[in-house]
């Protein structure tokens, strides 16, 4: 029984963390600077670091929350894409003002949410967690209060949000009718025969539209350009990364456990999200003109390909895949985020594709990590992306869906024209510099980082891989 | 056997060299002397390998360097050369060295991203030229697309940026089909023996049904066919060649082009034999439509750049055609029309190029009269005119004659169309050279001053190139033979 509370200790680290940077706003002398910046930084590092020194096991507060190599994954990638949002908010939020314990609290809070519903394997925790991030993302998205858009972004995220909650709950009550219990696992005994299929399809379809907003699955995907392009643009990285590899990270293992009779009739439904989010996003980003609104539905269709991939998560080798690529498109899309926020100017941030012209040769470190980023989501070789990309098809195609592979393909082509036409904006117009900050040491840091992981992860992935293949099985 | 790997050095100097590049100042002349004294060195290497190579080969391989890469997927870095690879190797490093030179005049702007990106290139297309795990060999089929896009859209002429965005659509449309083509087979493989690999020579094993062969081999001759190009798929060909830079156009003629013959030499023909031999008539109809049609549109082209572009269409239909009658003189014919149209169609480029930094026009009403007044410029360029059209004693003659009589061993209808199709190129070429070299002189002849002796340098080394190819092609097809016949048995 001793010690029963360390399972959990990344989990009480930043519970900690929040806490205390919230009390040093309430008690201490100033409410800004940049203590609280490394404050943050350091609870974020300890709370990974502090993984390494629990044991494993397999569930913890009865069946509730699990600690299997599987959640660690993902507490690991989750605390480091809060980790480089701090690195990049640094500059960022102090240029405008919101440098403050309000800002770094709650985006330990946030990150606590996510982990809390990566790891979660009951729905009340799943709830929990999602609520927890969700209501934090609230407040970091409208942090510069003085913002009409920021507030309007907000405002877009709670309604949607709170709808999609609303579906959730529902549909866990009707999972709780169903099944008798809260578990996102359905016991033996009530295999087959026993269960009530159309109850539980009604109870999977809701659970699907709730997770479907938070992922931004088409049709319910329409908020996604607007809080992007409305949020500072940190603000922005954290909420594309973050919550939606917290998300899916839970997504994997609903799917996995389904079972049969379950998963047969939840499948057709998979493929068609799938085959939706993947067309609907690419289709609707090639005619997009400014950055932050390209990358949301670029964003998009990525998520479809990860949809996609969940169709393959039963063959050995598809979760991983998944959970590989989460971490590639988190890299990603942090790295095309962050050198936005990088980029912008005070007053707003730098959005319209024509600022962006000839940045290439006044801030040629800066636009190659931009442009690193978007090959990779292109899914160009040497980068991270394009291993991702040949995991995701290996799954697929041996699970044997060869028309959704096609599918991603063709999209994949079109794609490229909307990843290459911010790159021709970057190099092949005639050099402009237009009241672009010197980058901090900080963001230089998070840039540099982001750089080194995408090529490194594309030219020389086997020790990830390994490293991966040790919590999850890769399979053959 | 050498411990040194040779293959691997020769593939990765053009790298090193571009990534020291990114240390010079900006736009400064080290860098081209630096990609000049790079290229060289790479040249000197397959010089060095090719003296390295015993006289009587045996085995299918002369030179095999195999590491482990990404074992949790059955990716191996493997590079396997023959006799095929070991020609094509010898023309991207000569035509490297060429592209460097003739880039000296034109690039004047950001010398060190050019640079950088133009050795990047090289790099991805000798790779392609040795790698026989293809995922390795995407690898660097991709990779040499990218720098490409920025050579043309940096580089470029007026439009290029439509040009560079259409150039990567094309090529990307094409080989993301290839990709899933091949994980595709590397799934059914793995499923198949257990054993998850990428190894060509391992693939070529697997025992597919019909229909999955004819699906994968269409994913994967797409990727090719509109490398090649083959009519249809050329309209990103024209533009690409008229927008890119000199240098641009070399490589992209001289060797981007020649990727898709090599693939569907190794890879698309001995992976899929079957659905290959099902697909005969229908390449061999394109590749004469292809030389046709491209010929007849050469004839109506107003810009110098864009018609020598059609010209390489027109030469790639009967590219193809020699590859699909898949006779041993037809192949052979085939792979030294690949080198043959390197040599002939760069020099082409680079006089039009010439031509463009003179007076600034591509256009032909701009030209004119030139034999007059740059006779030495004129001497070249009917030179290399009378060897892309075919003339006996010079290059193009001989692979087109043994494409011709390949052809005609397996069908006589073909090989005499074609013959036909030939006739149709010498049209458009004379007419490039009357509207260029004869007639009146049009404009401010001051601007026309003749070669300098640099470009002399250039022209002269490409037409010793042609003369040896048409005199002497027997050492090359030599080193043809080998891979020509272990090509013919992989195919029942």
């Amino acid at each position: 029984m001793e010690n029963k509370w360390i399972v959990i200790l990344p989990e009480i680290i930043m519970t900690l963390g929040g806490l205390v940077i919230f009390s040093i706003g309430a008690f201490g002398r100033q409410r800004k600077g940049t203590s609280l910046f490394f404050l943050t930084l350091i609870f974020l590092a300890g709370a990974i670091l502090s993984l390494f020194l629990i044991p494993s096991s397999d569930s913890f507060l009865s069946g509730m929350l699990k600690n299997d190599g599987y959640s660690r994954v993902f507490t690991i990638l989750i605390a480091a894409i809060a980790f480089v949002c701090v690195l990049f908010s640094s500059q960022y939020a102090r240029d405008r003002g919101f440098e403050n314990d309000a800002y770094y609290g709650i985006l330990l809070f946030a990150a606590l949410g996510m982990v809390l519903a990566a790891g979660a394997v009951n729905w009340l925790i799943f709830f929990l967690g999602l609520e927890l991030f969700s209501i934090s993302l609230y407040i970091l998205i409208a942090i510069r209060r003085d913002d009409p858009f920021d507030g309007e972004a907000g405002i877009k995220y709670l309604v949607t949000g709170a709808v999609a909650g609303a579906f959730l709950v529902f549909g866990i009550a009707l999972w709780y009718a169903g099944t008798g219990s809260l578990s996102i696992f359905i016991r033996p005994a009530q295999d087959a025969g026993a269960m009530d299929i159309p109850l539980m399809m009604a109870s999977i379809t809701l659970i699907l539209i709730g997770i479907g907003f938070k992922i931004s699955m088409v049709p319910f995907h329409l908020w996604t350009p607007d809080v992007y392009q409305g949020s500072p643009a940190p603000v922005t990285a954290f909420l594309a990364t973050g919550s939606k590899v917290a998300v899916f990270a839970f997504f994997i293992r609903f799917c996995m456990d389904m079972q049969p009779p379950l998963w047969e009739v939840f499948k057709p439904v998979l493929w068609l999200m799938a085959f939706l989010t993947l067309v609907v996003g690419t289709v609707t980003a090639l005619s997009q003109f400014t950055i932050k609104r390209l990358l949301a539905y670029s964003s998009v269709a990525q998520m479809g390909f990860l949809i996609m991939t969940l169709l393959a998560v039963k063959i050995a080798g598809g979760p991983f895949a998944i959970a590989f690529y989460l971490l590639v498109y988190a890299a990603m899309d942090l790295g095309a985020f962050g050198i936005i926020a990088s980029f912008s100017e005070k007053k707003e941030d730098r959005d319209h594709l024509e600022a962006y012209e000839g940045l290439g040769y006044s801030y040629p470190w800066r636009s190659a990590v931009l442009t690193l980023c978007l090959l990779s989501l292109a899914g160009l070789p040497p980068t991270a992306g394009f291993v991702g990309k040949v995991l995701i098809f290996k799954s697929v195609l041996q699970a044997g869906e060869v028309s959704i592979a096609v599918t991603a393909i063709v999209m994949s082509i079109l794609s490229i024209y909307l990843y290459m036409k911010v790159v021709a904006a970057l190099y092949m117009k005639p050099e402009t510099s237009t009241g672009v900050a010197a980058a901090g040491i900080f963001e230089k840091t998070a840039a540099g980082l982001i750089f080194i992981f995408i090529l490194w992860a594309g030219i020389a992935p086997s020790p990830l891989l390994r490293l991966i293949g040790r919590l999850i099985p890769a399979g053959g | 056997m050498n411990t040194f790997p040779l293959l691997s050095a020769i593939v990765f100097l053009p790298l090193l060299g571009a990534l020291f590049i990114l240390l010079l100042p900006g736009n400064s002349d080290m860098c081209r002397r630096t990609g000049l004294a790079v290229t060289l060195g790479d040249l000197a290497l397959v010089v060095v390998l090719l003296f390295s190579i015993p006289g009587n080969p045996s085995g299918e391989w002369l030179r095999v360097e195999d590491h482990a890469w990404i074992p949790s997927l059955g990716i191996r870095y493997t590079l396997s050369l023959d006799g095929l690879s070991l020609i094509l190797l010898l023309l991207t490093s000569f035509i490297g060295v060429i592209s460097v030179l003739v880039s000296r005049e034109q690039i004047r702007e950001k010398q060190r991203s050019y640079y950088f990106f133009l050795l990047v290139t090289l790099t991805g297309i000798l790779g392609i030229f040795l790698a026989t795990d293809l995922f390795l060999f995407y690898f660097f089929w991709e990779i040499q697309i990218i720098p490409m896009f920025f050579l043309v859209g940096i580089w470029g002429h007026e439009d290029r940026l439509r040009t560079c965005i259409k150039f990567i659509i094309f090529t990307m449309a094409g080989s993301l089909f290839m990709l899933i083509a091949l994980i595709g087979l590397y799934a059914v493989h793995g499923g198949e023996t257990g054993t998850y690999t990428f190894a060509l020579s391992s693939l070529m094993r697997t025992s597919l049904s019909p229909s999955a062969q004819g699906w994968l081999y269409t994913a994967f001759m797409l990727a090719f066919v509109i490398k090649i190009p083959m009519v249809p798929f050329h309209t990103w060909l024209p533009d690409t060649h008229t927008q890119a830079p000199t240098a641009g156009s070399v490589i992209l003629a001289g060797l981007l082009l020649k990727t898709g013959v090599y693939g569907v030499f190794r890879f698309a023909i001995p992976l899929f034999p079957l659905a290959f031999k099902a697909s005969v008539p229908i390449l061999m109809i394109l590749g004469l439509i292809g030389l046709f049609y491209a010929s007849w549109i050469a004839l109506s082209q107003t810009d110098i750049k864009r018609l020598i572009a059609y010209s390489s269409v027109g030469h790639m239909g009967l590219l193809v055609l020699g590859l699909a009658a898949f006779d041993a003189v037809s192949l052979s014919g085939s792979l030294l029309q690949v080198i043959n149209h390197g040599i002939s169609t760069s020099a082409l480029f680079i006089m039009a190029g010439m031509l463009n930094e003179r007076i600034d026009s591509r256009a032909f009403r701009d030209f004119g009269g030139l034999w007059k007044q740059m006779p030495v410029f004129g001497a070249f360029f009917l030179f290399f005119s009378m060897a892309s059209l075919g003339l006996p004693g010079l290059n193009n003659f001989v692979g087109e004659i043994l494409i011709l009589i390949g052809t005609y061993r397996v069908d006589p209808v073909f090989a005499v169309i074609g013959f036909a199709g030939l006739l149709f190129g010498v049209i458009y070429v004379l007419r490039m050279v009357q509207d260029a070299l004869f007639g009146e002189l049009k404009g401010d002849t001051a601007l026309l001053y003749d070669v300098k002796p640099g470009e002399v340098l250039v022209l002269g080394v490409l037409a010793l190139g042609v003369l040896f190819m048409g005199l002497h092609p027997q050492p090359v097809l030599h080193m043809f033979e080998g891979p020509v016949k272990l090509l013919m048995e992989s195919v029942p």
